[in-house]
């Protein structure tokens, strides 16, 4: 039998990974996906959408990739790396893709934008000038129901300059 | 997912061949699972979970293209040699693939492991004349594409076989390709139909009229996608376009109708395709 093999343990599966740069052990129920393991631990900024794929606003960063929680099972997180939004920035301290995203008019109602802001980080990340065609490429699986994207094409255009002033 | 027992994260083929050959282990491979992990059937109880195994790369092999199943599809748009490779038709068709989200996670082993209708690989594969590399406990095997959704293969890839390389032939590599979705959006996953055509020329071996020596016209691919679970090839099309013929795209259309495409199907799919003629 293989080492890397998890047994249920009544229900449960115990897993360990990073969560925002911090080690945690976790027991994840069968069947539990990604974003209803975060979200029932605490990570709330992590929202649960559609729940088939679609929509995107679930998205979390892992092993560095945004990928989407509801159709991530939890425990094949196991030793993995997960960035929410919660690990980007705070309310006092916020990454400059949220700076972007208030200053461009670009958040509405907001459900949306914790994934829309994962997916740019990982397309600023790779691609730190992105084209406009490019941002809406990675931004194709966000969908928002209140903007038309302009905003939120700007914002990440914005962020791109703020992140080039940085470094 | 409510009888799973067991996750598995093999970290070599070997390993996770021999879990799904252990029958009482109930396994069930899964990749980036996008399509399969919301929806495993009861009797699966081990979850072989094949994100770990080295089956990524993608590379030349003896000429031709060879790309690990375990490839992402974002990974196949990204990739400079599936860019380069028959005017970058299989990382095009990898782009036109639902959203970036799902890119990121599904993987071209997914796509084709089981057939469904509107999986992108399957018709670019079949165009391609591609060969696919399963492994089983008794070893690999290579199997023409084609081959992959027949009965008499009697391998179930997931189930009791992994795939573990997807094969391009270097003729292709010069071929000029056109990966066509008609679809509501180009991130729908749903797609109304899709299309791979292909044209592949031959050295002349005689001076034409200018006096210069041409190509001669030696390979066309009609492949068609989403009209049901299998892909298929426009096969008399093939042939009229390949014999000049300039009304191949009405035998497209016979094929078509024959296999029930509705009108509007029809209709679309042979302009496409006698828009392509025009342009080879």
């Amino acid at each position: 039998m293989m080492k890397n093999i998890i047994e249920t343990n009544k229900g449960f599966f115990e897993i360990t990974l990073s969560v925002n740069g911090e080690k945690k052990e976790l027991a994840v129920k069968n069947g539990e996906f990604l974003v209803d393991a975060l979200r029932r631990l605490g990570w709330k900024g992590t929202k649960k959408g559609c729940d088939t794929g679609d929509c995107g606003s679930c998205t979390v960063i892992l092993n560095g990739k945004p990928v989407l929680g509801c159709l991530v099972p939890a425990v094949t997180a196991h030793e993995g790396e997960i960035t929410t939004i919660e690990g980007l920035g705070s309310v006092h301290n916020p990454h400059p893709l949220q700076e972007a995203f208030v200053e461009a008019g670009a958040v509405q109602c907001g459900f949306c934008i914790p994934g829309m802001i994962l997916s740019s980080k990982h397309l600023l990340d790779r691609t730190p000038n992105p084209t406009e065609a490019e941002i809406r490429k990675a931004l194709d699986g966000n969908l928002c129901r209140c903007t038309g994207y302009v905003q939120q094409v700007e914002a990440v255009k914005n962020a791109a300059k703020k992140l080039k002033t940085k470094r | 997912m409510k009888n799973i027992k067991y996750y598995a994260y093999p970290s070599t083929t070997r390993e996770a061949v021999a879990l799904l050959a252990n029958k009482k282990m109930k396994a069930l491979a899964l990749a980036g699972g996008t399509l399969v992990a919301k929806t495993l059937p009861d009797t699966v109880e081990t979850y072989l979970d094949l994100k770990g195994l080295p089956i990524k790369s993608i590379k030349l092999g003896a000429g031709s293209l060879v790309i690990g199943a375990g490839a992402t599809f974002d990974e196949i748009d990204r990739d400079k040699l599936c860019r380069s490779w028959a005017g970058g038709v299989i990382s095009a068709a990898a782009a036109k693939c639902s959203s970036q989200l799902i890119r990121n996670m599904a993987t071209i082993g997914g796509n084709i492991a089981r057939p469904h209708s509107f999986n992108i690989f399957p018709v670019v594969l079949l165009g391609l004349d591609a060969r696919v590399r399963l492994q089983n406990q008794a070893g690999s095997k290579v199997v023409d594409f084609k081959d992959l959704y027949s009965p008499a293969l009697k391998m179930r890839p997931g189930v009791d076989c992994l795939i573990t390389e997807i094969i391009i032939p270097g003729k292709t590599r010069k071929w000029r390709c056109e990966f066509i979705k008609l679809a509501k959006t180009d991130s729908s996953w749903e797609s109304y139909i899709t299309l791979f055509l292909a044209a592949g020329w031959s050295e002349a071996t005689q001076f034409n009229k200018n006096r210069k020596k041409g190509r001669n016209l030696a390979q066309v691919r009609i492949a068609v996608g989403a009209l049901g679970p299998k892909p298929f090839r426009a096969t008399a099309a093939e042939q009229a376009a390949l014999a000049g013929d300039p009304a191949a795209y009405m035998a497209f259309a016979a094929e078509l109708e024959a296999a029930k495409a509705g009108e509007y199907r029809v209709s679309a799919a042979s302009s496409l395709l006698e828009r392509f003629l025009q342009t080879i």
